[in-house]
């Protein structure tokens, strides 16, 4: 019994959050994503890096239809969650959309309170059944983000008034606040200053406890502290894929060896 | 490697000294500001001769005279038959109470002590609006009970004394005039002078009907800005939920391909239609086709939705547009549906540019006069249309139509009456369109 549960939880522990198995990513004739095959794991922080242009962002916002958006943009092969197909006709990407989160590059908070900001997406989703209880889903959210402290005397003035790293924080704690399973970060603190960033970074590794984590960076320094994983991208493929200190110590391909000493980017 | 010239040799000579291309630059740039100042002078100039000739020609128009007169409501010439019974009374036509007026008009005169060589009490009575009779014969028919008794009466004073009072007549045109002659603006300074004639602000201008030719002191826009008034109701209730429909769906909902395109590109042209191109298919689709009543101001607001409905698509959706692309992703990657980012993000950050298209465009429909030639309304209607829903139906016309109407009228009292609704017309204009930069102040938002 006791050795069952053990092996089931290594399992759970091994058996990927999301994995994606022969990804090819099309904007019209232009081939961004080729043949990629990659696994995410829970409770971990996985970076996506390389150079600008390689298909960093494409490839996240393939994990939460973020590209459907884009008339042009078309997409083959297999993404699993939980071992479900997310592009299954049966899927709803909004469905979807609340369990997999997404902090963009430029911190967008709705032109609207900050209450309202991180309580938009309980409200629709239907996860909370009173204002007691919305108020503490917002209050849990914003304090995950590591904001509360800063925000809680002023919940009803703007979002859009906040700092730029607040303003970060606060689109964390919107995302959060749906209680997703993933959360994706496309280049988070490329808007911000270092001090912010630091935040950012420390927030990181704070919600690593409870999610999975996906970050793209173009900063191999921030890759190498915040995340255990990392995957480097080069003109659509993905090159190289593994431990965070093996790949930044050890790289096995020459391109990621070239990346990361700087010899190209 | 020395000797390939170098592109950019570094620039020799002191910064105090103006080079020519420097003085020729700054020469190009002050001519350009004086160019566009004068372009903007002449804008301004012409903007300020408008309104002062507007002003200066139609303001008297909200001015009136009124002659007041005791009138003896003779019973024997008004109810022969003494049973007081309207039905019987209203036998007695207008023609019937002329020389009553006529008669308080001599008692009047009597009364100040004033005597005019060569002016018979018919003469007297002409001093009056031609529409006094009618008036009175309406109060007679309401209030039978005051038959007998000498009653004090404010009437119109007719167009022609109103404009001595005014500066259009004088005694000279007066005698080269059969309307009017110089005894009778004798009378009217004598009567003036007596307190009996005053000139006061003339409320019935905004709100009386169209009155005929011969009367131009009694015409009104009142059933021209209901008129127009209905029309933009029916403009708004139409135009506003199909035009921001159709620009939500084309902005964010259809695909884009060729048959969008197509529809972009008829939408654009459909703007530059000329107006008078709507007014013909108006005629032929809602009033031969369809079968609505001709001159009523459901069939105006129709023709001028369609006119109108391109004029609204364009600017919302460039409101649309302009909402940045990062709200919709913010909302989407939290999980809203398509429609609840549109409805919750877009369109209320997109509804200040929205708003202004809509009053601009109820703005033009309020000014356009062609297409409503077309289907009737520049008809004389002297019958208010009945409140709304029913008084769309209803023959009705509308301010611009009413401006080109009094304009080819040849009384030149008419001219003074068509810039007072000019007047009128651009108040509405100015208002709406301040409520479109209110509202705009009021509802922007940064972000
Ligand atoms: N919306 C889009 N439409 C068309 N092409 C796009 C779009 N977004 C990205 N691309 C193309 O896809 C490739 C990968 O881009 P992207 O994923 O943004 O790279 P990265 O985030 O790594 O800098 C680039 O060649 C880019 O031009
Ligand atoms: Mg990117």
């Amino acid at each position: 019994m006791n050795d069952l549960a053990l092996a089931a939880k290594t399992e759970a522990a091994l058996k990927p959050k999301i994995s994606a198995k022969g990804v090819d990513v099309y904007y019209a004739d232009n081939h961004a994503i080729k043949n990629v095959d990659v696994n995410i794991l829970d409770k971990t922080v996985t970076a996506f890096i390389g150079p600008s242009g390689c298909g960093k962002s494409t490839f996240l916002r393939c994990l939460n239809r973020m590209n459907d958006t884009i008339d042009i943009a078309r997409i083959e092969g297999e993404i699993l969650l939980d071992g479900e197909d997310i592009y299954d006709p049966k899927v709803d990407p909004v469905q979807l959309r609340a369990k997999v989160g997404m902090v963009f590059q430029k911190p967008n908070p709705f032109p609207k309170s900050i209450f309202d900001n991180v309580s938009y997406g309980p409200r629709i989703h239907g996860m909370a059944r009173n204002k007691a209880e919305l108020e503490e889903i917002v209050e849990s959210a914003l304090r995950r983000a590591a904001l509360w402290d800063e925000v809680k005397d002023r919940l009803l003035a703007p979002g859009t008034g906040l700092s730029g790293g607040q303003q970060q924080r606060l689109c964390i704690a919107r995302a959060v606040a749906t209680a997703p399973e993933v959360l994706l970060m496309d280049e988070p603190c490329s808007a911000l200053d270092p001090i912010a960033t630091a935040q950012i970074e420390e927030l990181i590794d704070e919600l690593r406890q409870n999610y999975s984590l996906v970050i793209v960076t173009h900063s191999m320094q921030q890759a190498a502290r915040v995340s255990q994983k990392t995957a480097f991208f080069h003109l659509g493929n993905l090159v190289e894929y593994g431990e965070t200190g093996h790949i930044f110590t050890n790289p096995e391909d020459s391109r990621t060896e070239a990346y990361i000493t700087g010899r190209i980017g | 490697m020395t000797d390939i010239a170098m592109p950019g040799a570094p620039r020799k000579g002191s910064l105090l000294v103006r080079d020519a291309r420097t003085a020729r630059r700054n020469a190009a740039e002050a001519r350009f500001r004086t160019y566009g100042l004068i372009a903007v002078l002449l804008g301004l100039l012409a903007l300020v001769v408008l309104v002062v000739s507007i002003i200066g020609n139609g303001a008297s128009a909200f001015r009136q005279s009124y002659v007041t007169v005791p009138v003896t409501l003779l019973e024997e010439k008004l109810d022969k038959s003494g049973t007081r019974d309207p039905a019987v009374m209203a036998k007695v036509s207008t023609f019937g109470y002329a020389p009553l007026i006529a008669a308080g008009v001599q008692d009047a005169m009597d009364a100040a002590g004033i005597e005019i060589e060569g002016l018979s009490t018919k003469g007297a009575g002409g001093i009056v609006s031609k529409d006094a009779p009618a008036q009175l014969r309406d109060f007679v028919l309401s209030n039978p009970g005051l038959l007998g008794q000498t009653v004090d009466f404010t009437f119109l004073a007719s167009g022609r004394i109103d404009g001595y009072f005014k500066g259009r007549v004088t005694a000279q045109t007066a005698a080269l005039d059969k309307n009017v002659s110089p005894e009778q603006l004798l009378l009217a300074d004598a009567l003036k002078e007596a307190g009996a004639l005053e000139t006061r602000f003339n409320w019935s201008f905004i709100t009386a009907p169209d009155a005929s030719d011969q009367r131009p002191e009694a015409a009104g826009l009142g059933v021209a800005i209901l008129g127009s008034f209905y029309m933009m109701l029916v403009v708004l209730a139409l135009a506003l939920p199909i035009g921001v429909a159709a620009s939500i769906y084309l902005e964010e909902f259809a695909p884009k391909n060729r048959i969008t395109d197509v529809i972009e590109v008829n939408i654009s042209n459909l703007a530059a239609v000329p107006s008078i191109v709507f007014g013909i298919l108006g005629l032929a689709i809602f009033i031969n086709f369809a079968g609505l009543p001709q001159s009523a101001p459901i069939v105006g607001g129709l023709v001028l939705t369609l006119m109108t409905l391109p004029r609204i698509i364009i600017p919302s959706r460039a409101a649309l547009q302009a909402v940045p692309p990062s709200i919709r992703e913010a909302a989407l990657g939290v999980g809203a549906s398509k429609m609840q980012t549109v409805f919750h993000h877009v369109l209320p950050l997109a509804a200040p540019g929205i708003l202004t298209g809509l009053i601009i465009g109820l703005g033009q429909a309020l000014g356009e006069t062609a297409p409503l030639l077309l289907i009737g309304m520049v008809a004389f209607v002297r019958e208010y249309p009945s409140p709304p829903i029913d008084g769309i139906f209803d023959p009705a016309t509308a301010l611009p139509v009413q401006i080109f109407n009094w304009t080819q009228r040849s009384d030149p009292a008419f001219v003074e009456r068509a810039s007072g609704a000019i007047i009128v017309l651009l108040i509405f204009l100015l208002i709406m369109n301040l409520t479109a930069i209110l509202l705009r102040r009021r509802f922007e938002r940064r972000w």
